[in-house]
Parts: C-alpha cells; structure tokens; sequence
C-alpha cells in the first residue's frame, strides 16, 4: 500500500504539474498582483518609480467618488447594467429559438445555419469587427446607412453608433449578442438531442402542435440547461470586451457609452494616453469578487457537484 | 430530427425562411467583405455598383506593398508567420497540459480531485481576462533585462502563447477529461496487469484511443489563439493578422480593399476548419458542457 501510495504521487505529480504550474502563473499569482496593484498608485506602467508606494484604499475611494460625481464613469456602469441585461435575455431567448428552430427542421439544413451561427465566436476578432464596422458605418458607405436610404426610410446617413445612449448601446448588444447566442444554441441542442423521441411523438399522435411540443414539454425538460446557459453568460458577458474593443477604438461606437467595466479596466491599464494601472487594478478586482462570487454561486445552483463521480480505475 | 416527419413541409419551410431572414445581417457581413477583397472600391451598398472586379488587392497584399503610391512596405509573411506560431503554440500548450490532466482527473482518485475540479469550473466559468493588469506586471518583472531586441522578442512570443494558453485550459481540461471518461476502463486495466506503468498507459494506450478529443481541443486551441488581439496587442512585439488591421484601418495612406483582402487571408484558415471539421466542432462543443 505505502509503495503503491508513493506510485501515486509520482503518477499525479507527472499529469498535473502543467497545469497546476500553468493555473499558478497566469491565474493565480496574477491575481495577487492586481489585488496588490490596486494599493499602489501604478501609473504609465513605471514600476520603479510608483510599484513599492502604497496608498491604502485611495483607488478604490477613487473609484467610489467617480461613480458618484464623474459622468464618463457613470456612463461606464450605466452601459454595463443595461448591456449585461439586455444581452443576457437575448442570448438564452436567441439560443433557445435558433436550437428549437434547428431542432424541427431538416437535420443537414439546420447543421448548416448552426455552423453560420457559430461564424462569429470562431472567426479572428479584429475581423469580426472589421464586418461590424463597414455594416454600422455613420457616413453613406455604412450598408445599413445604404439600405435604409433606399428603401426610403431616411434620407441622411446616420451616425448609429454616435447616437447616445441607444445607439451606441444597441450595437453593443447586437455585436456581443451575435457571438453569444450560438453558446445557448449548442447547448440547448444537444439537450434536446437527449431529450427521448417517445415523448414529443406521443404529444403529435395526440394532435399537440410544435408550439405546444416546445412550451409544454422540450422547454420545461431543458430547465437545468437554461440555467446553466443564463449564469454562465452572466458570467462571461461581465468581462468580455474583446468584440467592443476595435468598434469603439475605431471610433465607431461612442466611447463614454460603449465601454462596459471590463473594457474600462483595459482602456485604463494600457490605453492610448495616461494610463492608470493602479484604478484600474481596483476597478478589476471589484469585476473579479462579483466573478469569482457569481462563479461560485452558480456552481452551487447548477448542483455541479453532485455530477462528479469518483473516477473508474482508480487503485 | 430526422425520424419522426409527422410536420407538414410548409410549416418546415417557414422556418427556414425565418432562420434565413435572422441570419441575414451575418451572411451580408461577411459576403460583403470578402466581395470588397476583388474589387477596386470597398462594397458595402447592396447594388454593387461599386463593385468592380480586381486581383490588385490580393497582389498588393501578397507582395506587401500596402498603399497603391507611396513606398509603403511590410514583410505580410511575416506577419501570417507570427499569426501561425501563436495560434501554433496555443494548440500546442493546451494540448499537451489537457491531455495530461484531463487523464488523471478522469482516472486518480485523489485528495482534493474535486476541489481542483471545482476550480477549474470556476476559473472557466470567469475568464482570466479580468486579470491581465497582473499578467501584464509579471510580464514586466520577468522579462530578461540588458538583452537585445531579439531576446525581448522571442520572450514576447513564448509569454504570449503560454499567457493565451491557460484561459484555455479550465474548458480544455473539462473537455479531455470528458473524453477519457467514455474509453472503458478494461483498455488500461490489461496493460497495468502486464506492468506497464500509468505514464506508459497513458501515452501509449489511452492517448490513441482519444484522437478524436485530442484533435477538438487542439483545434479549438488553435482557432483561439489564431483569432485573438487582446493578448497579441499587449505582449506581443511582432505584429501579427490582428493588430496589422487594427494599425491600419486608422493609418492615412489604407487602401480599403486591401485591408478587406488581408481581413479574408485572416478568416481563411476558420472557413477551412469549419468545412473540414464541421462535426468536430458542433459535437465536441456541446461534450465539454456536460461535465
């Protein structure tokens, strides 16, 4: 047993020294280090000069005074709420439409648009946004510009992006929206790929209609997966930006109105101009304690526990 | 759903008609950029009138020459060359630490297994991107000091890779493992018996029997690191497809067209994967969800 032990040890440190190196380096002490960052006054990143300064809580006092009297900032947390919201609810109702969608329709057909559906998660950022910026373009080359000025719906380019709030906040929600749905729709799909083919071909032979069939009995048997789908997006809606980035650095969405939290952390660390690591190290550690609590909470509602079983071949 | 064809095909066809109407603004997106790659003005009008039918772009592109006057130059190959290795050395990373996690947390019972999974769920589920002020300080503080350019440079690389890499790995780790779980216990059993260690297990028994989790990881690897800007742009010191558009759709002298063309040089290699690996990519999707 002890000689078997020490071979254990042996063969767990061998498989998960990697990752435990690879967690250790760009998880964890990195979170120590922005933690420690927020208590320094960091600026421009001239760690000599400003790394081993402490100044207390004064960033995130900072942070509080512009929440209250900065109207940039306020913009900030303004966009983000409303952002996090709408985007939220689009992409588990999208995900759920496109999977039922997909679900009643020929099955190489419906591959097809879950592929196309897919296109914007895979495809390179900064060709995502390159799509994205000649669409909403503010002067006449902007396709939707184009559209709507033949059709006769206005007769001067508008300036989508521009138009605050709305405007702004609408291509946000559209961009990042466009890229979520297609994490509810795999995961709604194959739900209902599981779900067993007696059951809904009981409800037609008693005359249920495809609406009835998806209210009454695919949506109530998919509940965990919509929860699933709703924290999880949650989750990764707060600290994303990367498809905001270039629109709103290409000046194509207002700047103050088309920063969420998480782009403002960027933008503040290593953005054009002064550059303030210390703000923005308090600004992510708050982003960090509302992820690693929600992460956290929704581990315990989605029950993840209970579906980790003791491994097989274990000795 | 292919089994039970009790609906009418109308109703099928109105469904289709409305996925297409939906999907609309992506397929124009998209057509239109790669459309504007061969012509001489950017098509972004629906009537293409302003659509005249070129190869300039793609020649410019491919010779490097980046304004149509001027003298303007870069080495593109170089640049694609640094896209390449990136992408490269995430799939490579990732691969190689899932693979080998993924094996011991799906086959060892240990002492704080599910602690160590529970955090690996958590880290997924909250993207290291948040912390990128503290990747970016360790960067700094362990970057090697008095070196030339080149040192700096090839740092730059190996810490962007590995940097990339581990926001990876939480789901990569969660996918492997997932694979493991489905190869039957029996396959090792019969090589421990004849006293094959588990590292010999591993790699000669188990890996062959996951190639196809081993491909989705690396793939999907792949297709991050390829398509990132973030961590190219911050720590990177070469350019790379990704911040040579972001510099010049601002710059003066951009020729429109030809950025679009340099934009479908970028989306290439994700159309080919999608066609080539179209199931790889939808199951294996939905495989590392489930836990």
């Amino acid at each position: 047993m002890n000689r078997m032990g020490r071979e254990k040890i042996k063969d767990l440190s061998f498989f998960l020294f990697p990752m435990i190196l690879m967690i250790l380096f760009f998880y964890i002490i990195p979170l120590v280090m922005t933690v420690y960052t927020s208590f320094t006054p960091l600026r421009n990143w001239n760690v000599e000069r400003y790394l081993f300064e402490f100044v207390g809580l004064y960033n995130y006092e900072r942070l509080l005074y512009m929440f209250q009297h900065d109207p940039t900032f306020k913009a900030v947390i303004l966009t983000t709420v409303v952002f996090l919201g709408i985007t939220l609810v689009i992409n588990v109702l999208g995900g759920l439409v496109l999977a039922l969608a997909t679900f009643f329709i020929n099955e190489r057909i419906a591959s097809g648009f879950r592929l196309l559906w897919l296109l914007p998660r895979m495809s390179p950022i900064a060709v995502y946004s390159l799509v994205w910026y000649y669409f909403f373009h503010g002067s006449e080359i902007g396709t939707l510009n184009s559209i709507l000025m033949k059709l006769g719906v206005i007769s001067q380019p508008i300036p989508w992006g521009q138009i605050i709030p709305w405007g702004a906040w609408s291509i946000l929600i559209f961009v990042n929206g466009l890229v979520g749905v297609s994490f509810g729709m795999i995961v709604f799909t194959s739900a209902l790929n599981q779900i067993p083919r007696e059951l809904i071909i009981a409800a037609r032979v008693d005359g249920a209609s495809t609406w009835d069939i998806s209210r009454k009995i695919l949506i109530p048997l998919m509940r965990w997966h919509i929860l699933y789908v709703l924290t999880w997006q949650f989750l990764s809606l707060l600290t994303t930006f990367h498809h905001i980035f270039l629109l709103v650095q290409w000046n194509l969405i207002n700047r103050d109105y088309g920063t969420t939290l998480a782009l403002y952390v960027f933008n503040t660390a290593f953005g054009r101009g002064e550059q303030d690591q210390g703000l923005a190290a308090a600004a992510a550690v708050i982003l960090s304690i509302v992820g690693i609590i929600g992460g956290y909470l929704t581990l315990k509602l989605l029950k993840f526990e209970k579906m980790m079983k003791k491994p097989r071949g274990d000795f | 759903m292919k089994d039970i064809e009790i609906r009418s095909e109308r109703f099928q066809w109105i469904v289709i008609l409305a996925l297409l109407l939906a999907s609309l603004p992506l397929i124009l997106g998209y057509t239109l950029l790669i459309l504007s790659s061969f012509s001489k003005e950017m098509v972004t009008n629906l009537d293409l009138t302003s659509f005249h039918f070129t190869l300039e772009n793609w020649l410019y592109l491919l010779q490097g020459k980046l304004a149509i006057t001027g003298g303007i130059r870069v080495d593109i190959w170089r640049i694609v060359f640094n896209t390449l290795l990136v992408a490269l050395g995430v799939a490579l990373v990732v691969t190689l630490v899932s693979t080998m996690a993924g094996y011991s947390l799906s086959r060892i019972d240990f002492k704080g297994r599910k602690h160590m999974m529970i955090l690996l769920l958590i880290l997924h589920a909250f993207p290291g991107v948040a912390l990128i002020v503290g990747v970016y300080l360790l960067y700094l503080l362990t970057v090697p000091q008095g070196q030339g350019l080149d040192v700096l440079r090839l740092y730059s690389f190996f810490y962007v890779i590995l940097a990339r890499a581990a926001l990876e790995i939480p789901m990569s780790v969660w996918l492997m493992k997932g694979f493991f779980d489905t190869v039957p216990w029996e396959f090792e059993w019969s090589g421990i018996i004849d006293g094959a260690s588990r590292i010999e297990v591993w790699w000669k028994i188990m890996l062959p029997l996951v190639k196809p989790g081993i491909l989705a990881v690396a793939l999907f690897a792949f297709l991050a690191g390829w398509q990132d800007i973030i961590y190219v742009r911050t720590f990177l010191i070469d350019q790379t497809l990704a911040t040579f558009i972001e510099a010049n759709i601002e710059a003066e002298y951009s020729h429109m067209p030809l950025i679009a063309a340099a934009g479908t040089l970028y989306l290439l290699p994700t159309i080919v994967f999608f066609i080539v690996a179209q199931e790889i990519l939808l199951q294996s999707y939905s495989g590392g969800i489930k836990g």
